[in-house]
């Protein structure tokens, strides 16, 4: 099992006709992902990769059957393809794109949150089952399957710890980034709750970065409601105080949103600290994770 | 993008926040002229982009215009906290008989604006927020709902203002809603707002900060993100489109996500000092790694570079070009580590090699650190 792709998942792409929209979705039936149509406004009718393209998310769901998206659509559209994505009926909502505007990003939320739809992004690589499909931007060669969940902020660091596991014959059962933005469409906590719900995965790495207070809620649930082994790594120790390293999500702000403190918390929450990365090798022996 | 105290005023001004008379000033003369149309006694307040300001002595009182002179000279060729003095905003000196505090953010994890409200405006509101939270009010708004006044009345009614101060405070709170909300701002604040002795009010700070990603869709003539970064690699790495942060050390990085380029920042420094944070974003091409590795070896005193990327958009093999292009153009012959993994690692592996790189293909930083340091021929100091 997995969370979130299975093997029910048909997948549209919106933004299918752009440069990256189409390159990716070569990538993801690669990858043998249900891929099953595309959607970019005034070029319905056309196909790209074979996959039949539609002006609207509503026109694809009715001729697909699709129940889950992918978007590579320009940041300044992403708020309206997002309603309409929610209003066509599809549940699962992956928003890849960056740069979208953060009064945008509260506004789709809020909906998504409404209308009981599972978003995630901005700004993230995405979902991967390895084995099973992806839905994002993730390099599939990475990967392996196996039982072990990664949830991570960062889109790369999410790779660098795949990657890692992968060499040493350790699986994955799903990996996920939440989207590097100050506000994003799911909360750690909430993704947290999926992979301890999830019979195919027996441990989780979870990992944060300096900034905002994800991590902080995220160890009050693994407090509360978490069983499995989870292991977390914070990057940005060496981080200058106050500068801004790429997203204003990693700005910190007063006393909150260290990387002491957020170590803090999920130590005492019952989490493993990862002081380096590949420390997670010796996290993964002493569980007998593979 | 942070806006000085004067660019917020300004703002206010526009939406009919009540503010103070004033005006910007890059020399004594300016502010003696200033002075001038609004008379004595004037507060003069040096214009950073920082916190703070106020304690560390960038604000000044001047009564007479010699006093302003000695004072405005002074402070234009100060530094405050590392920044230099390059404005003053010199403004009428408001008759207070009261502060009080309003802001307005963006609280990442519920994901909506909130407002904070306080009667004890001031220099101390963050000792304030820790001493006596009773006395912070804060109310989270649905963004598609909006903020109307009768929410910001019961709200400061709850603060404990009544009457005339009730209602005026409730239409400034409203107003710098609409500033947060058609700025699509991150923060909206102002501290303190001044009631003054014949009972207005005057809001007599600013800090506003926008949302970078919303700068093309507002509407008001705003200055350019790149002219306000200080620091010369900085503002440079943000026209090539990339994220840089200058740092003390002599280690130059390029990496691929801010996160990778922190973990690997925080990795070599527990043995070296990086020269530089540098995160590409995701879409890697042959010029930006062109661009990047012209940005880091820009840097006085690199001795050496780790490449730190995974192709996750595009294939990395055409970054690498890049760098081995830059290599060859400009003789580099400093010691380069890279680690490239991701879509068409092989190939990009044999592109960086010809170059001269040292490949790492191992999955961990940390064995990259390792070869960089054993390059440099150094013996790892003790932890």
């Amino acid at each position: 099992m997995s969370i979130l792709i299975d093997d029910k998942t048909r997948v549209i792409v919106q933004g299918i006709t752009g440069k990256i929209g189409s390159t990716q979705t070569r990538w993801m039936l690669e990858y043998n992902t249900t891929v099953v149509g595309g959607v970019t406004p005034g070029k319905g009718g056309t196909t790209v990769e074979g996959l039949p393209v539609f002006d609207s998310v509503e026109e694809a769901v009715k001729e697909t059957g699709a129940n889950a998206s992918v978007f590579f659509v320009p940041a300044q559209f992403v708020l309206d393809a997002f309603y309409e994505t929610v209003d066509a009926g599809i549940k699962l909502i992956v928003v890849v794109p960056e740069h979208v505007p953060v009064h945008d990003v509260m506004k789709m939320r809020a909906y998504a949150l409404e209308k009981k739809v599972l978003a995630i992004g901005p700004t993230t690589p995405g979902i991967l089952v390895p084995g099973k499909g992806k839905m994002g931007i993730m390099p599939g060669s990475l990967f392996s399957p196996g039982r072990v969940g990664i949830i991570s902020r960062s889109g790369t660091l999410s790779y660098e710890f795949a990657a890692i596991l992968s060499e040493k014959q350790i699986g994955q059962s799903t990996v996920l980034g939440i989207g590097a933005d100050p506000v994003v469409l799911a909360n750690l906590p909430d993704i947290l709750k999926l992979f301890e719900d999830d019979n195919g995965t027996d441990a989780v790495i979870m990992v944060g970065e300096v900034g905002g207070m994800q991590e902080e809620n995220a160890a009050e649930f693994i407090g509360r409601g978490m069983s499995k082994p989870i292991a977390s790594y914070i990057a940005g120790r060496f981080s200058p105080e106050g500068k801004r390293m790429g997203h204003a999500g990693a700005i910190v702000r007063g006393s909150t949103g260290t990387v002491e403190g957020k170590c803090e918390a999920l130590n005492a929450s019952g989490a493993e600290i990862l002081k380096s990365p590949v420390e997670v090798l010796d996290w993964a022996a002493r569980h007998d994770l593979r | 993008m942070r806006l000085y105290e004067y660019e917020g005023i300004d703002v206010f001004e526009s939406v009919g926040i009540p503010v103070p008379r004033r005006g910007v000033a890059e020399t004594p003369e300016d502010a003696l002229r200033v002075a001038g149309e609004i008379g004595y006694p004037v507060v003069v307040k040096a214009q950073v982009l920082l916190g703070g300001r106020g304690l560390a002595g960038g604000i000044k009182t001047a009564a007479t215009p010699e006093e302003l002179e000695e004072i405005s000279g002074r402070l234009l060729n100060s530094e405050i906290k590392g920044l230099p003095v390059r404005k003053l905003m010199v403004c009428e000196k408001a008759d207070i008989s009261s502060e009080l505090y309003m802001g307005i953010t963006v609280d990442g994890f519920s994901g909506k604006p909130v407002i904070v409200v306080s009667t004890e405006g001031g220099v101390h509101i963050e000792e304030i927020a820790r001493t006596s939270p009773d006395k912070i009010l804060s109310f989270s708004i649905d963004l598609r709902f909006g903020f109307h006044p009768y929410q910001a009345r019961m709200l400061l009614k709850q603060l404990g203002l009544s009457e005339r101060l009730l209602i005026i405070c409730a239409d400034v709170l409203v107003r710098l809603y609409e500033v947060f909300s058609q700025f699509d701002a991150l923060i909206a604040e102002v501290n303190p707002l001044v009631v003054l002795g014949n009972g207005g009010l005057m809001a007599v700070d600013s800090v506003l900060e926008i949302d970078d990603s919303s700068l093309s869709r507002i509407n008001y003539q705003l200055p350019q993100p790149q002219e306000r970064i200080e620091n010369q690699l900085e503002r440079k790495g943000r026209e090539i489109g990339v994220t840089y942060v200058d740092l003390d050390g002599d280690i130059g990085i390029i990496s691929s996500g801010a996160g990778l380029g922190m973990a690997t920042m925080d990795i070599i420094g527990q043995r070296l000092q990086p020269a530089n944070f540098l995160e590409t974003g995701g879409a890697i091409t042959e010029e930006l790694l062109y661009k990047c590795m012209d940005l880091v070896m820009a840097k006085v005193g690199v001795r050496a570079i780790l490449i730190n990327i995974y192709g996750g958009i595009n294939p990395i093999h055409e970054g690498a070009r890049g760098v081995v292009q830059y290599m060859n153009d400009h003789n580099v012959k400093l010691p380069i580590v890279a680690k490239a993994l991701g879509n068409r690692q092989e190939e990009t592996w044999e592109i960086l090699r010809s170059g001269g790189v040292h490949v790492v293909t191992d999955a961990p930083t940390e064995i990259a650190v390792d070869r960089l340091i054993e390059l440099l021929g150094e013996r790892e100091p003790p932890k």
